[in-house]
């Protein structure tokens, strides 16, 4: 069970987005990727698209302005 | 399953953790601060100083709520999701009937009905500077509102929308006359409730939204599934 960082600091609204949808392919089931953005926006819709895509998703704020979202590669 | 997450996450939390400050005493002098410019301002004027508020309260709703009008649009092509486009039509539906119930008012007292000037026709100037503009705020990461909000909330890439959002308008402002004289005033201009009576107007408004909505909604389920 890997774990995967993808760095997402300092892009603009759809790009951490697009960036995890095509690391979590690349990724095996049971890995986890751990997107990093400090975009609001990116908090909201890259959870939202993932539990749709039925991962396991889990926020954390890990600053003011800065968040961590694990997302769980179940199927 | 659970397990593994939790284990993750909780190695990360203390891996990262670092002290966060505390805002709350920043949030509530804020709020001080908005009250006192609204006491301010309404030595001025009271439309002013309601504007000022109104304004302050729908900036907070929309960070808080992330509404977003770009993404409304972008998000159907990007992600197949619809909820902030479904969003939308709600607040469109929302709106239609407060606006209409506002208008009907002036018009049953016989008074002026206010915002006609807004009643224009529809040109080939509003559709292309419509898909311009379309384009322009998915690179910019935000419309109208969305930019401010984003200004507010300290995003420095929006401050440079913000800048040509300014330039822009005043632009388009200083050149409205010539844009209205050769493009805008040449076709018809329809209010709706001159056509089909305000009942009538309302009801035909909803039912298209209510049909947009419907259509997101189906969007939503058919894209979800092709994953």
């Amino acid at each position: 069970m890997k774990e995967v960082m993808l760095d997402c600091f300092g892009e603009a609204c759809p790009i951490p987005l697009v960036k995890a949808q095509n690391k979590i392919a690349e990724l095996a089931i049971g890995d986890v990727l751990i997107v990093q953005i400090d975009h609001s926006c990116a908090m909201k819709n890259v959870p939202e698209w993932a539990r749709k895509e039925g991962y396991n998703v889990e926020v954390e704020e890990v600053d003011d302005g800065e968040w961590e979202v694990l997302i769980e590669k179940t199927k | 399953m659970a397990e593994q997450t939790n284990a993750a996450s909780s190695r990360r939390a203390s891996a990262n953790r670092k002290p966060k400050k505390n805002q709350i005493p920043f949030g509530f002098l804020t709020v001080a601060l908005i009250g006192v410019i609204a006491v301010l301002l309404n030595l001025k004027s009271s439309n002013v100083a309601f504007f000022w508020l109104t304004g302050s309260a729908f900036g907070f709703i929309l960070q808080k709520g992330r509404f977003c009008f770009t993404a409304s649009l972008r998000d159907p092509l990007l992600t197949g999701s619809t909820s902030v486009t479904r969003a939308v039509v709600v607040a469109f539906a929302i709106t239609t009937i407060g606006f209409t119930a506002i208008k009907y008012g002036y018009s049953a007292a016989g008074l002026p009905i206010p915002g006609m000037s807004y009643v224009v026709p529809i040109s080939l100037a509003t559709l292309i500077g419509a898909f311009v503009f379309g384009i322009g705020m998915v690179i910019a990461g935000g419309c109208a509102s969305g930019t401010l909000m984003r200004v507010g909330e300290g995003f420095v890439m929006n401050l440079l929308a913000f800048v040509f959002f300014i330039v822009g308008s005043l632009w388009g402002a200083h050149d409205f006359g010539w844009w209205k004289q050769v493009f805008i005033s040449k076709g018809p201009s329809i209010f709706l409730p001159d056509v089909f009576g305000w009942m009538g107007a309302v009801l035909l408004q909803l039912v298209v939204l209510l049909a947009i909505y419907i259509f997101a909604e189906q969007y939503e389920k058919k894209r979800g599934t092709s994953h």
